[in-house]
């Protein structure tokens, strides 16, 4: 009988395919993922160039525009407002006084006030609105004389809201007041 | 066993294709909609920019308008109000020409002024109103041309009231009261000179 000779210990079988299956695959899906990549970069970054370069021109020109924004805010942080403000209201103010014209309101006022009335003084003092507020001084003739101015005042549209501040009898006739709103035909505003 | 033995190939081949994996899928799959996130960075980018120039522009022209108020206020206080000792005399002289232009000469003039004291304490440019009241007495025409003059007249003065008088006379004459009155700047006092004496 011819004896069995074992040799177990010469060369320990392994069966190594499965790896190098999984090697030579995994290398070969890398290989091809790998150019992939790149050739998508390169088209990426080929394709996207003139909007990146856009891109970092106007966040250029942003940050440029915020320093000058940033640089006038400085500045009209240093111009005192409220003084300025007071005294282009002060001047405002003064221009409006100037600029009216008592040639324009003798003109109307010969057209409104009945013929037995006279001017004796006119004050005015003028609102923010444009409106002028005159306060009349007159005498009439007869104890009518204030009514039918009231009334006259009344359906004139350059005036407005007259009211009677007073009347008394004297020597040279009626005296009596009256306070009226008038609208000049350039009404300035005081800002 | 055998997989051990090749751990750190395995490994590195396992990361690799991880990265590519995370790179395919970000770049490749999603590559159009990145491409319009690009767009859309750029829009956004576009509209910053549109807002910081807005915002400039802004800030700009409040401080050209500021500047421009500044130099319309200095140019009235220094040339048209000026000061008293620049512009009183002339605006005397002004009013007298007038009257004798419309024969109307004043019989009596009287000034007053008030200070706006309060304007330099504020840090505002000192001014002072000084009041000019007259009489004169003549016809009705004149009496108009006389307003209509001191309207025209370049001197900034302001006709304050009237008051109209019958004059007592048969002949219509009207005696006006007229009050005037004007704006001038005050310098202040420190600028003044002082006079010293030896």
């Amino acid at each position: 009988m011819k004896p069995l000779h074992l040799n177990l210990a010469a060369r320990p079988y392994r069966d190594y395919r499965p790896v190098y299956a999984v090697v030579v695959v995994a290398s070969l899906l890398i290989a091809f993922m790998l150019l992939n990549n790149i050739e998508t970069g390169y088209r990426y970054a080929r394709d996207t160039r003139t909007t990146r370069a856009k891109i970092a021109g106007i966040e250029q020109q942003t940050a440029a525009e915020n320093r000058r924004a940033a640089d006038a805010a400085q500045r009209l942080r240093g111009v005192n407002i409220k003084v300025l403000a007071d005294q282009a209201q002060f001047v405002n103010a003064r221009l409006v006084e100037r600029a009216f014209s008592w040639s324009e309101l003798l003109d109307q006022l010969e057209g409104v006030l009945p013929d037995d009335v006279r001017i004796l003084s006119i004050a005015p003092a003028f609102s923010k609105e444009g409106l002028v507020h005159l306060a009349l001084d007159m005498v009439g003739k007869s104890d009518q004389g204030m009514v039918h101015t009231l009334d006259r005042l009344n359906r004139d549209s350059r005036f407005a809201n007259a009211f009677p501040a007073s009347e008394s009898k004297s020597t040279e006739g009626y005296h009596f007041g009256i306070g009226v709103d008038y609208k000049p035909s350039i009404a300035r505003t005081v800002e | 066993m055998i997989w051990r033995e090749h751990r750190t190939l395995l490994i590195v081949l396992g990361v690799l294709l991880l990265a590519n994996a995370i790179f395919f899928f970000t770049y490749r799959v999603q590559y159009e909609s990145r491409l319009h996130e690009l767009d859309a960075r750029l829009q956004q980018a576009e509209d910053d920019l549109q807002r910081a120039r807005n915002k400039r522009l802004q800030a700009e022209q409040q401080l050209a308008s500021y500047n421009r108020v500044e130099v319309d206020l200095e140019n009235l206080y220094t040339h048209t109000w000026s000061t008293k000792p620049q512009r009183l005399t002339a605006l005397i002289n002004e009013l007298k020409r007038l009257g004798a232009m419309t024969q109307l000469d004043p019989n009596s003039m009287n000034f007053a002024q008030a200070q706006d004291k309060d304007a330099q304490k504020n840090g505002r440019v000192g001014t002072s109103i000084v009041t000019i009241t007259f009489s004169v007495h003549g016809s009705y025409q004149k009496i108009r041309q006389l307003i209509n003059l001191l309207e025209l007249s370049h001197q900034f003065v302001i006709i304050d009231a009237i008051h109209l008088g019958g004059g007592g006379s048969s002949s219509g004459d009207l005696t006006l009261d007229l009050r005037l009155k004007t704006v001038f700047r005050e310098l202040p006092r420190s600028t003044m000179p002082l006079n010293k004496e030896m």
